[in-house]
């Protein structure tokens, strides 16, 4: 422990912006900028949440409360919901070369991911399929609740069957989104030891990696076959 | 009105025609729906444009501008060829039964008596034919004597057949017979029908045989005196019926009295020739009511001069302006004009000078260049009036330059615009259309320097006076001898002033019927004109109005809604002249033995002593019998056959002056031959070669005249000049809805945005299209230039009936283009 | 505004109901009988001048119509329409103005707690102190009445002069009309009257003539007598109207979808982690790093 409390400025030093160097026993895994506006998204998804759920039903009338009361509500929402819509877009380029589906993303499973505790596919990369599937379902909601939102923010510009059309399509985005978002935050932190940490220091442990995307650790850490490089 | 606004309620079927009072009488309005509502009344509308009245009527017929006598003689016919018309009523309450001269004649187109050169009349060839015997009126109560008035009627109206009408009319016959057959329902003591006109009639070059034809219709159906029945004139603005009462036009004095013409050189003379008087006193048992003018007219005079007027002088006869010339308005501006005046000789200057009040002659007067003309000519002009109106302005050029106005440089006319109260700002009385005076207290003060109409013309009086008092002038007596007895001189108080109209005894007056009582002290309020005297010894400024301004106090100011006919009178509820009677001609309500012909809705009915219900319109102890039902006429009777007015005893068709169509009737007589055009180098008249489409005028609801392109509360509802047209020529045209138009006359062109309607529709007038158009008034150069619009009038002719010289501005011909956008008028 | 004399009956995005059951108010209605409405516009200024609303701007553009439809600032207009039934012609003239549903679809559409509410009178109301100018009251109504006003970003329409209502008087419009087309009074009398009314225009040969009283919003507190009663549309009223069926899937399918998967996917996830959880990663302390493991799998 004591070797690792000595270390550890070095791996937030490269954590700032070398993202798979290997610092002892820690690997960066999210560089600043992608923490930063990861937790932008968060933060704005969480704004814009609590913002807009006094306004889509009574039952969270208190929410208002933290911001000021409804009337409050009824424009920061928007602005949250631009900003998380901004941020998302940021995410979106910032991710969205290493998101992309490879071969071994085929095999993934999520029943066997969120059933099996224990051995994983050793193909797995920096993220599974499940990541990456989410990455992209998370972005399209975010277009979907900035596209009805739009129609929302405006009523008097668009005619009355957009109008339900909108109120339908940003309900039944978030809800979507809030079921996906739970689910990230729970695999994220309690469900997955250690990987909350890759968003906060922004480095995992060596064998947080080796359990959970063991192709990954193999190309960070030069253990590297043929058919990994191949994918 | 005959009848009254509540009365229409009591109607069975409600003949609109030249009228649209849903628009433009929208609050009387509801007693006709009340009728609807109530006694599931009939509502049948007869006009050129399909109105928000014809909305809500339940039938429409749709007719050619200004054919609205063939209208009315087609129904007529219908009613005597189908026996729908009331002909115990006709015996005994019209001159039906009246043998006519047998100079009398109608041919080609003119009645008997033409003078062709002067364009007029001869009027005895229309008399009555009296009795070889008696004296009196010879009479066939058969109705079969070939020169009766029914045989005479019914020979004249034949010709109108429905298909005549369609030809004329271009109603279509199926149309035309169902308002026929609605309009003749109540030609029987069962049921009542009541006709609605306003200047949709009075407004044509045939306006007021429009109107006698409605007459001779109410009369036959047996309409006239019962309540639900009538001929009702929808007045077109709040007081006109006040201001015709007190002598509105030249030819009146107040009480609807004559003028003295220059021939009655003295009281014994006008006393002599004006009343009306039957062919023998003796053998004919009349009322004649007008027995009593010269009891009106002393009173009059008594009220004029005061101590100056003595039975010595005359009363101050002399003193009174007497007229040789025709000075109604249209008349005044065409003097003004040519520079001289119509006068005996033609050779009496024109006016100098000229003062307005509440009126506004650019707008309101026909041809609109002649008129700034016309006021381009006067050294001066004092115009006074709340806003700053197209008059006051006409000299501006920059604004009436469009209408052919003179430039500014060459105008030397000095203009006075006198700041005067507004209605709310005032107290007085309005006279409303049921002849109600009542009373109306000031809202607000007039705001800055605005001053009330009578305390400006106070002061301009009492100028005059001093400068006659010291420098004298020409007829001095007539304004020096004016009585003058207000408590405040400067602004005479309108409740003294209503006193004065109402009447008071000078002296004591004793009672008829028992010479040793006094019936009124010298000093007291007379209660009625029943109380005046021809000898000096009551003043009355108005005999009709008299009873307004009793011992009791202002009787225009009574409110009591209480109503024990149930029939609407409200007897208690301000005024009615004559003699708070409700309903007038109301002895015709009941048959010849004084019952009512509906016991459910009396007027008046004989108790054995006396007349009940109504204010008799008869001496109220006189039984059943003794006189005929209609007082004010010397013979007594209803008259179908009217040897009264200047272009004929009975209506006939005529096209308008400016005729769309020859008449088919008699091609050689086209237009009224009575009606006289005038002759000035800006008095244009259009041909139909030239001008082949119809337009007509008329006003909004949400509008009044053109006072209220002022209100900004009111430009909203309306916000600007249009032109109605109808689908199919507006596409003829390549006009668009809310696109522009351009309508041109003989007089010049104005353009406006086209209102492409199906409301209105051409009409096959015998057998070939015609058109029709119209546009509302209410603009002018002085409103909100958001709102502005152009002078309707512009394209108006000085065409005119020749009874009243009202002008002709419901049937004038234009031609329609599709508009340019500028917007411009042009002359 | 939401009056303290006046009883709810409910209100828009209440938990509970706010209505108290302390006073039992009849219910009242408007009567326009559009078969003697004159279209004077009376009503129209009469309901800018009571309620202090500003002169509009309007333009002449072929038509009777002040406008072409009502505005946030202009409650009362009449609607003027030619319409060729199979014989003859009409020129309909219909007063529009809120409707006052029974089943108020802006009040089901408000998300703003008391920002519309509906007197127990029937009266339905907005308080603009509560309305967050959300808009969506537009899309909950059948009629096309509410108007959001840009700028304030405030709801606005007809309140059924619901001031002059609570002490007794008739709406102004009511009181400026010259011909009595409108009445204001208790509904169930002027249904009478209607009745009454529909029978005469039957009687004069108008078989289809009927009182606009949509069951499917539950009745209106504006009834309306209309000659062509089998065409409302002629008269600009839907034939059917009802909450729109997106308001009415909003509200009734979609909120307890969301309550119910909302709850759902977080106790489906507690159960998720007492079952699997947590997902440790393994320790390969003891591992040198080649990888055995990995080829193995």
């Amino acid at each position: 422990m004591s070797e690792a409390r000595a270390h550890e400025p070095h791996a937030m030093e490269a954590a700032v912006s070398h993202e798979d160097a290997v610092v002892g026993n820690e690997i960066v895994r999210h560089k600043l900028s992608s923490r930063l506006i990861h937790w932008a998204v968060a933060l704005f998804f969480f704004g814009a949440m609590f913002s807009g759920l006094p306004v889509w039903s009574p039952v969270f009338g208190w929410m208002a409360n933290i911001f000021g009361g409804l009337q409050v509500c009824r424009w920061l929402h928007a602005w949250l919901g631009v900003a998380f819509a901004v941020s998302s877009l940021a995410m979106f380029i910032q991710w969205f070369r290493v998101m992309q589906f490879d071969k071994s993303d085929k095999k993934f499973s999520l029943k066997f991911y969120v059933s099996f505790s224990d051995d994983e596919d050793p193909d797995v990369g920096r993220y599974n399929g499940g990541q990456k599937f989410y990455f992209y379902a998370a972005f399209l909601g975010a277009v979907a609740l900035l596209a009805s939102g739009i129609i929302l923010w405006w009523p008097t510009s668009f005619a009355i069957p957009w109008r339900w059309a909108a109120v339908i399509l940003h309900d039944v985005s978030f809800i979507a989104f809030f079921a996906a978002m739970a689910g990230h935050v729970y695999l994220s932190t309690i469900f997955e030891p250690g990987t909350f940490e890759s968003m906060t220091r922004g480095t995992v442990t060596k064998d947080w990696a080796r359990t959970h995307h063991p192709r990954w650790y193999r190309q960070v850490t030069g253990q590297a076959t043929s058919k990994d490089k191949e994918l | 009105m005959t009848n009254g606004w509540v009365d229409i309620k009591n109607a069975d079927v409600v003949l609109v025609m030249g009228g649209n009072p849903a628009e433009n009488h929208p609050c009387g309005f509801k007693w006709a729906i009340e009728a609807k509502k109530t006694r599931n009344a009939k509502i049948v509308s007869v006009d050129p444009r399909f109105t928000r009245t014809s909305a809500v009527a339940d039938i429409y017929a749709p007719i050619r501008p200004g054919t609205d006598i063939a209208f009315l003689n087609g129904i007529m016919r219908h009613a005597v060829a189908t026996g729908r018309f009331h002909e115990e009523y006709v015996k005994i309450h019209t001159n039906a039964p009246y043998i006519i001269s047998e100079k009398f004649s109608f041919n080609e187109g003119l009645f008997a008596g033409y003078n062709a050169e002067k364009q007029e009349y001869d009027k005895t060839q229309w008399a009555y034919e009296a009795d070889p015997k008696t004296k009196a009126y010879s009479v066939d109560h058969t109705l079969q004597h070939p020169r009766c008035v029914f045989q005479l009627f019914k020979k004249h109206i034949d010709r109108y057949t429905p298909e005549m009408v369609e030809k004329i009319c271009g109603t279509p016959k199926d149309q035309f017979l169902k308002v026929a057959d609605m309009v003749t329902s109540t030609g029987n003591a069962k049921r009542v029908g009541t006709v609605l006109y306003a200047l949709g009639w009075t407004q044509h070059s045939v306006g007021v045989q429009m109107i006698r034809g409605a007459a001779m219709l109410q009369l036959l159906l047996g309409n006239v005196g019962r309540p639900g029945g009538g001929v009702n004139a929808l007045r077109g603005h709040s007081n006109i019926q006040g201001a015709t009462d007190m002598a509105g036009t030249f030819e009146i004095l107040p009480g609807y009295l004559q003028t003295p013409r220059a021939e009655l050189v003295d009281l014994k003379t006008y006393l002599e020739k004006v009343p009306p008087k039957t062919l023998n006193d003796e053998a004919w048992a009349s009322m004649n009511y007008w027995q009593n003018y010269p009891k009106f007219m002393v009173s009059l005079l008594k009220a004029m001069y005061g101590k100056a007027a003595t039975k010595e002088n005359d009363f101050g006869y002399e003193w009174l302006p007497k007229v040789d010339g025709n000075y109604s308005w249209m008349y005044i501006y065409d003097d003004m004009y040519r520079g001289s005046s119509t006068r005996a000789g033609g050779t009496e200057p024109a006016p100098e000078g000229f003062i307005t009040f509440g009126m506004n002659p650019v707008g309101i007067g026909p041809n609109t260049p002649k008129t700034l003309a016309a006021l381009a000519k006067l050294k001066w002009l004092v115009v006074g009036e709340n806003y700053e109106i197209e008059t006051a302005t006409f000299w501006d050029s920059k604004k009436t330059e469009k209408y052919g106005g003179l430039p500014s440089a060459q105008i030397q006319t000095e203009v006075y615009q006198l700041p005067c109260a507004g209605f709310a700002e005032k107290d007085g009385t309005f006279t409303n259309s049921a002849r109600w005076l009542q009373w109306k207290w000031k809202a607000v003060d007039p705001p800055g320097n605005a001053k009330t109409d009578q305390e400006v013309l106070a002061r301009i009086f009492l100028a005059v006076r001093d400068l006659y008092k010291a420098e004298g002038g020409a007829l001095p007596e007539a304004v020096l001898n004016a009585s003058w007895a207000y408590t405040n001189p400067a602004s005479p108080d309108l409740g003294e002033v209503l006193k004065e109209t109402s009447g008071k005894a000078l002296a004591d007056i004793p009672d008829p019927k028992d010479p040793t009582k006094i019936l009124v002290k010298a000093g007291e309020q007379l209660s009625g004109f029943g109380q005046l005297q021809a000898d000096g010894s009551t003043m009355c400024g108005n005999w009709l109005h008299s009873g307004v301004y009793t011992q009791a106090g202002n009787i225009a100011q009574k409110r009591d809604n209480a109503d024990p006919t149930g029939l609407g009178m409200f007897h208690n509820w301000s005024f009615a002249w004559p003699a708070n009677r409700r309903v007038m001609y109301n002895r015709a309500s009941a048959d010849a033995e004084g019952k009512p012909w509906d016991p459910t809705r009396p007027g008046i009915s004989w108790n054995g002593e006396k007349w009940v219900g109504d204010v008799p319109d008869m001496k109220p102890d006189a039984p059943p019998g003794q006189f005929g039902a209609f007082i004010m006429n010397a013979e007594g009777v209803g008259r179908i056959f009217a040897p009264a007015l200047a272009d004929g005893p009975m209506p006939e068709h005529y096209e308008a002056i400016e005729a769309a169509t020859d008449n088919i009737l008699h091609p050689k007589v086209t237009s009224n031959p009575v009606s006289k055009k005038f002759k000035s180098d800006k008095d244009l008249y259009g041909k139909k070669e030239d001008f082949p489409i119809i337009c007509t005028t008329y006003r909004l609801t949400e509008l009044y005249h053109y006072w209220t392109e002022h209100t900004a509360a009111l430009n909203q509802l309306q916000p600007g000049f249009f032109i109605e047209i109808p689908e199919a020529l507006a596409k003829e045209k390549g006009i668009e809805n809310g696109g522009r138009a351009k309508v041109t006359s003989a007089r010049g062109s104005i353009e406006g945005v086209a209102m492409v309607t199906k409301r209105l529709r051409g009409l096959m007038v015998d057998g070939k299209p015609l058109w029709h158009i119209g546009f509302p008034i209410h603009w002018g150069y002085q409103d909100d230039p958001k709102h502005a619009g152009p002078l309707a009038n512009f394209l108006t002719p000085t065409a005119m009936d020749p009874n009243t010289w009202t002008p002709e501005f419901k049937t004038f011909l234009v031609k329609l283009e599709k508009g340019s956008g500028d917007g411009t008028p042009r002359t | 505004m939401a009056l303290q004399g006046l009883e709810i009956r409910q209100s828009s995005a209440g938990l509970r109901g706010t209505h108290t059951g302390i006073r039992n108010l009849p219910i009242v209605s408007k009567y326009i009988d559009t078969t003697i409405c004159i279209g004077c516009k009376a009503c129209e200024v009469a309901c800018q001048e009571w309620n202090d609303l500003p002169l509009a701007q309007t333009e002449q553009v072929g038509t009777y119509q002040t406008m072409p439809e009502t505005q946030s600032n202009y409650w009362n207009l009449i609607k003027f329409r030619e319409v060729e039934p199979v014989e003859g012609f009409a020129w309909l003239m219909r007063k529009d103005q809120c409707m006052h549903c029974s089943d108020p679809g802006c009040l089901a559409a408000c998300p703003a707690p008391g920002a519309i509410v509906q007197y127990q009178n029937g009266i339905v109301d907005v308080d603009p102190e509560r309305c967050i100018g959300c808009g969506l009251c537009e899309s909950g109504c059948p009629f096309d009445i509410p108007r959001y006003t840009v700028g304030s970003n405030k709801m606005a329409k007809c309140t059924l002069c619901v001031d002059r209502v609570e002490v007794g008087l008739e709406p102004a419009c009511v009181k400026a009309c010259p011909t009595g087309c409108l009445q204001f009074g208790d509904k169930s009398a002027l249904l009478e009257m209607a009745a009454h009314r529909v029978g005469q225009l039957k009687a004069d040969g108008f078989v289809n003539a009927s009182v606009y009283d949509p069951p499917g919003v539950g009745g209106t507190g504006v009834i309306t007598i209309l000659k062509h009663g089998d065409h409302p549309e002629w008269y600009g009223l839907p034939k059917d109207p009802h909450v729109p069926t997106a308001v009415s899937f909003w509200k009734k399918i979609l909120h307890p979808i969301g309550f119910i998967s909302m709850a759902a996917v977080l106790v489906g996830l507690a159960g998720h982690f007492m079952a699997f959880g947590p997902k440790k990663p393994k320790d390969f302390s003891g591992d040198t790093g080649d990888n055995k493991k990995d080829g193995a799998a």
